[in-house]
């Protein structure tokens, strides 16, 4: 059988988790954290240092390279010695190659256990990634794990394209990607990126984390500190919400204390021993992040409903309209209770504010068309990137638009640099 | 992760929280590819929470393989010696696929760790359809017989359209693997890590590990095997399996082994190859810091009007 008869292979790697799957299925078979725990102890010695002479330093080397773990399995080897964690993403960007070259490994050949040479690759980047990151990923896909196939495609896209089963498929949009390590503003037009348009906020996810986990020590909240931030997370996705106004949530609040206050009980991760805390003001202020900045960082301040308008208002003034009617949320740090409604209220806000400004500017005579702004949300926003994929991948056009080994050999890596819109997509 | 495990992963994840969380059922359905093109498909619905229906399609066989029913010799059989009263094997299976079983929950026995451990079972659904002969021969020669009826040349289904050899015999049985590899690069790179294979063998600590061998040319066993079956481009390996290393608690072991010979040299080549561009890129950082190194100091002090120096900021 040809490989273009088997569904594809689609990984979207993002700063906080990977999700992985076969395209064609709804939900992805993995969402872990994207993580590596390597072993590292054998670095730092040299031939001449180890017992056993040359030879055994080689099989000593050789055991390190296979001695790595992925995920959870990672993250419940912290505490043992031999194993540093490292995360090769940051901010949306992949920093560490031998580090992500060994995930993939893991992914593809632990986790999703199929063999590379047998399926098309959909792989996603972030709207910033430099064309030299692709090149370098088609590159590892290509000459290491001999895949057949490959499409490289932006975040936003798919996350577009994910929409599809709510309503019409509409490429012209806006999306909102607040994943964990970066939150970006991304105009999209008929499936192209304006890349001059996009912006990027530097509070995301594991700020909010960290904002909890600040608040929670403020009051003198009983955690262990070696926890302190994993219980910070695990609190921010069981009980966080968006409120309408923060000064009458506090009014609530501080009214039926026990109405809105939670309990937290967990286990200290080293000693086993049982703990209990307070999830009080917390739960609303972490979302607020986002529409007060202020409250968290003073380096930035501008919050996101503002930024979103400001990104529309730089894209190309005919796809303006449209931009407003499709605001499309993903990533996991969008799935804050009322986080949608929110965002609409405050964007909707600003853009009639401007439109009355210039109605009474132009003394009265000129009417404008009232501007519809919608935000989207659907039931597979946290993988929502990853369900797009899925959808794109499972369409016949996919398998002409990817980049084939033969093209590879041909042309070398710079195909990878383009990746153009597909039939499929709308 | 040296040697790949046996049960799905995916399958044992599913299974798992399906048991676990009994009450609130979720809607699954999942369709899977392993390696050498095994299928599945999984689907359970939220509104019946007892029943998952498993389906799972195998690749297409090579002629000189025994099937019956789309399934290898022996594998129904097996499945319902394996599972007993959990499955209910469905006839037909669903379209596309060649086996579809209907796990019934409630049958489930025993505390909760034996109901996990009964689930990993399911997970392995691949091994038991799929080793059911080879396992057939194995517990033979744990016996030291050879099977009345059988040939002295087995052929078993590997690899799409490929199969691998069994030369079975009382004392020992002899399993040759033509090996194939479509880059060019794979095959260099098979080769030298199959002889490397059969080097470490003599190696002292694995005395009591099946002999192993490797030939450029296909081994004199294989004399009676059909003339496509003959040409393996990174040559032949065989492997010498005694009764000692059939003992019943390694049995499933070997046969997992052996019947993912190919998935497991390709997922080593694959990783040396990216340990090889680790220790490249290692490199190219040190020269880099070399170079940087050597570079001739340029910035030149400046001096105001009065008299102070600044460093200039490019």
């Amino acid at each position: 059988m040809d490989a273009a008869g088997r569904p594809a292979v689609v990984i979207d790697n993002g700063t906080g988790y990977t999700k992985m799957g076969f395209a064609g299925n709804v939900e992805p078979c993995f969402i872990v954290p994207t993580v590596v725990a390597v072993n590292e102890s054998f670095l730092g010695q040299t031939a001449n240092q180890s017992k056993g002479g040359l030879s055994a330093f080689h099989s000593a080397g050789v055991m390190a390279d296979l001695d790595f773990f992925i995920g959870e399995e990672a993250l419940a080897r912290t505490h043992a010695n031999a194993y540093t964690l490292s995360y090769p993403i940051r901010h949306g960007q992949i920093e560490n190659w031998d580090t992500m070259e060994r995930f993939w490994q893991q992914c593809i050949f632990n986790y999703l256990r199929c063999d590379p040479e047998d399926h098309y690759f959909l792989l996603t980047e972030s709207p910033l990634t430099a064309p030299e990151n692709r090149e370098y990923m088609g590159e590892i896909m290509f000459e290491t794990f001999n895949v057949p196939g490959l499409y490289i495609a932006t975040q936003a896209v798919l996350a577009l394209a994910a929409g599809y089963t709510t309503s019409k498929l509409e490429m012209t949009g806006v999306v909102v990607d607040a994943g964990d390590g970066m939150t970006h503003v991304v105009p999209v037009a008929d499936g192209y990126v304006i890349g001059s348009s996009i912006k990027s906020i530097p509070v995301a996810g594991r700020d909010l984390s960290i904002f909890v986990q600040q608040l929670m020590r403020e009051r003198g909240e009983r955690v262990p500190p070696e926890d302190s931030l994993d219980v910070a997370r695990r609190v921010k996705e069981a009980y966080c919400y968006t409120c309408a106004d923060i000064v009458k949530e506090f009014g609530k609040h501080d009214k039926e204390p026990s109405k809105y206050i939670k309990q937290w009980t967990g286990f200290n991760s080293k000693t086993g021993a049982p703990f209990s805390c307070d999830v009080g003001y917390e739960r609303f202020l972490a979302p607020e992040v986002f529409f007060s900045p202020e409250i968290y960082s003073s380096d930035f301040t501008v919050p996101l409903p503002e930024v979103v308008d400001k990104c529309i208002q730089s894209a190309p003034i005919d796809t303006r309209r449209a931009l407003y009617k499709n605001i499309v949320l993903s990533g996991g740090s969008t799935m804050f209770k009322d986080f949608q409604r929110r965002l609409q209220r405050d964007i909707k806000k600003l853009v009639d504010a401007r439109s009355l400004a210039s109605e009474t500017r132009s003394g009265g005579d000129l009417k404008s068309q009232a501007v519809e702004v919608n935000v989207v949300g659907h039931p597979m926003q946290r993988f929502a990137v990853w369900f797009g994929g899925s959808l794109l991948a499972s369409t016949p056009d996919f398998y002409n638009a990817c980049h084939t080994k033969a093209e590879y050999e041909e042309y070398g890596s710079s195909i990878c640099r383009l990746n153009p819109v597909f039939k499929g997509m709308y | 992760m040296i040697l790949l495990e046996g049960p799905s992963r995916v399958l044992q994840q599913v299974l798992h929280t399906r048991v676990k969380n009994m009450e609130k059922p979720a809607e699954v359905d999942f369709h899977l590819v392993e390696f050498d093109d095994v299928r599945y498909h999984i689907q359970a619905s939220a509104k019946d929470p007892q029943h998952v229906l498993l389906s799972i399609a195998l690749p297409p066989p090579p002629p000189e393989t025994v099937f019956s029913g789309g399934l290898p010799f022996g594998a129904m059989e097996a499945v319902n010696a394996t599972y007993g009263p959990l499955i209910q094997v469905l006839d037909p299976p669903e379209a596309g696929f060649h086996l579809t079983i209907r796990l019934d929950l409630t049958k489930l026995a025993g505390t909760e760790v034996d109901h996990m451990q009964q689930m990993t079972k399911v997970a392995s659904l691949r091994t038991i359809v799929l080793g059911a002969p080879l396992r057939e021969i194995l517990k033979h020669l744990a016996s030291r017989t050879v099977a009345p009826d059988a040939d002295n040349l087995v052929a078993l289904l590997h690899r799409p359209r490929q199969s691998y050899f069994l030369i079975p015999q009382a004392e020992k049985v002899t399993v040759v693997f033509p090996m194939r590899y479509k880059d060019s690069n794979d095959v260099v790179l098979a080769t030298s890590f199959l002889q490397e294979f059969m080097e470490a063998r003599r190696s002292a600590g694995l005395s009591t590990a099946p002999p192993c061998l490797w030939s450029p040319s296909p081994p004199l066993e294989l004399k009676g095997a059909p003339a496509h079956a003959l040409d393996a481009n990174s040559g032949f390996v065989s492997f010498v399996i005694f009764p000692r290393h059939v003992e019943p608690d390694k049995l499933e072991r070997i046969v997992w082994n052996l019947s993912t010979f190919y998935a497991y040299v390709s997922y080593h080549i694959k990783c040396s190859k990216a340990f090889m561009h680790t220790r490249m890129r290692r490199r190219v950082e040190n020269l880099i810091q070399a170079l940087n190194r050597a570079k001739p100091d340029v910035e030149k002090k400046k001096k105001t009007a009065q008299g102070r120096s600044f460093k200039r900021l490019i």
